[in-house]
């Protein structure tokens, strides 16, 4: 973490929270885009991104100012959108089970939106990885943070890291064998 | 190294991801296997121009207005949340699975403590029975019988006399 974090941390803890905005500004993009390659959506992304920013200031005090502030964001963003991809699940669940049993009850909002959204190559690619492998590829391929960062901002082992992301590289390669053959062959 | 072994360890190789022991084993076999190093240049490629188009394709991005509510929205925060923290000795981010883990405990701890509660104070802090007398002789004759409530801890002793007669009890 360079001096300039160190300081202005120092003064957001210190009372002087507009110190909070140029601290936090040089990630807003990567923190958005992390967070719309793990739920793959605009909306959800949004709301993930937002609500890891006030979570970062909220608990800022608990900040450990050894560790990098890129990966500390980037671990609450994680965190968030693995939060919000198993709510997505619990109401696609409830939502289907409903259907099921012919209630007539309002589509999920996550399925109209999903409908509604025009996914791109590359979201489509990343939909055939696990959330796990999903997590490793967009953090340690993506952000490029390296294995141990990845499995410090993921909260698991570096073993488990490299196990997933090999799995996930494979699957990609399977994809753009499948869907995108210019990118194999280099046109 | 055999070739199975090494496409196995290939998606690893291919980022760099592999340990200094492992890519020395491994880059000796792919130097000698043509068919390999075929293979491994394929997939960085592919791997390096999946990720070049990753990096190229529309992220959202925050508007102006949207950023700056969001930092008015952080910084209204400080006051309510700093009470909270006090409050609380701390904020602490636990997840709802630990908070509700802690809770079923400390339910559960309530619910033994009451089943489970230990017998009340023992005999010799009750004052000495009535009929426990001061004549010896006579207490030789006296029999007593306590009973004593699991649940309560409350204690009762009856007293018979030499014939088991009932002669009176005490709490």
């Amino acid at each position: 973490m360079n001096e300039t974090e160190q300081e202005l941390i120092t003064m957001v803890l210190s009372g002087r929270a507009e110190a909070f905005e140029p601290l936090v500004t040089p990630y807003r993009g990567p923190i958005l885009a992390l967070a719309y390659r793990l739920t793959r959506d605009r909306e959800d992304a949004r709301e993930v991104a937002q609500e890891a920013f006030l979570k970062a200031f909220r608990s800022l005090g608990r900040f450990d100012l050894s560790r990098s502030f890129r990966n500390w964001l980037f671990q609450i963003a994680a965190n968030e959108a693995r939060d919000r991809l198993r709510r997505a699940k619990r109401e696609r669940a409830a939502f289907e089970a409903a259907a099921r049993e012919g209630i007539a009850a309002a589509p999920a909002p996550e399925a109209g939106r999903e409908r509604r959204e025009t996914r791109s190559g590359i979201m489509r690619a990343l939909d055939a990885l696990g959330r796990r492998e999903r997590e490793v590829f967009v953090l340690r391929d993506l952000q490029e943070l390296d294995i141990r960062e990845t499995a410090r901002v993921l909260g698991c082992s570096s073993i488990s890291v490299r196990v997933n992301l090999s799995s996930a590289r494979r699957k990609i390669r399977e994809a753009i064998r499948r869907d995108f053959p210019h990118l194999e062959e280099g046109r | 190294m055999t070739c199975r072994k090494l496409r196995k360890l290939m998606p690893l190789l291919a980022g760099d991801d592999l340990g200094p022991r492992r890519t020395r084993a491994v880059r000796a076999h792919v130097s000698a296997c043509p068919a390999c190093l075929r293979e491994l240049e394929e997939l960085r490629e592919a791997l390096s121009r999946f990720k070049a188009a990753a990096k190229d394709e529309s992220v959202p991005d925050w508007s102006e207005g949207e950023w700056k509510a969001l930092m008015v929205r952080a910084a209204g925060g400080t006051a309510r949340d700093g009470e909270k923290k006090r409050a609380w000795g701390g904020h602490v981010l636990l997840p709802r699975w630990a908070a509700a883990s802690a809770l079923g405990a400390l339910i559960g701890l309530v619910v033994l403590s009451v089943l489970f509660r230990g017998p009340g104070p023992g005999p010799a802090e009750r004052p000495d029975p009535p009929l426990a007398l001061a004549d010896a002789g006579r207490a030789q004759d006296v029999v007593s019988m306590t009973m004593v409530s699991q649940e309560t801890g409350l204690q009762i002793v009856w007293f018979f006399d030499k014939n088991f007669d009932y002669k009176g009890e005490q709490e």
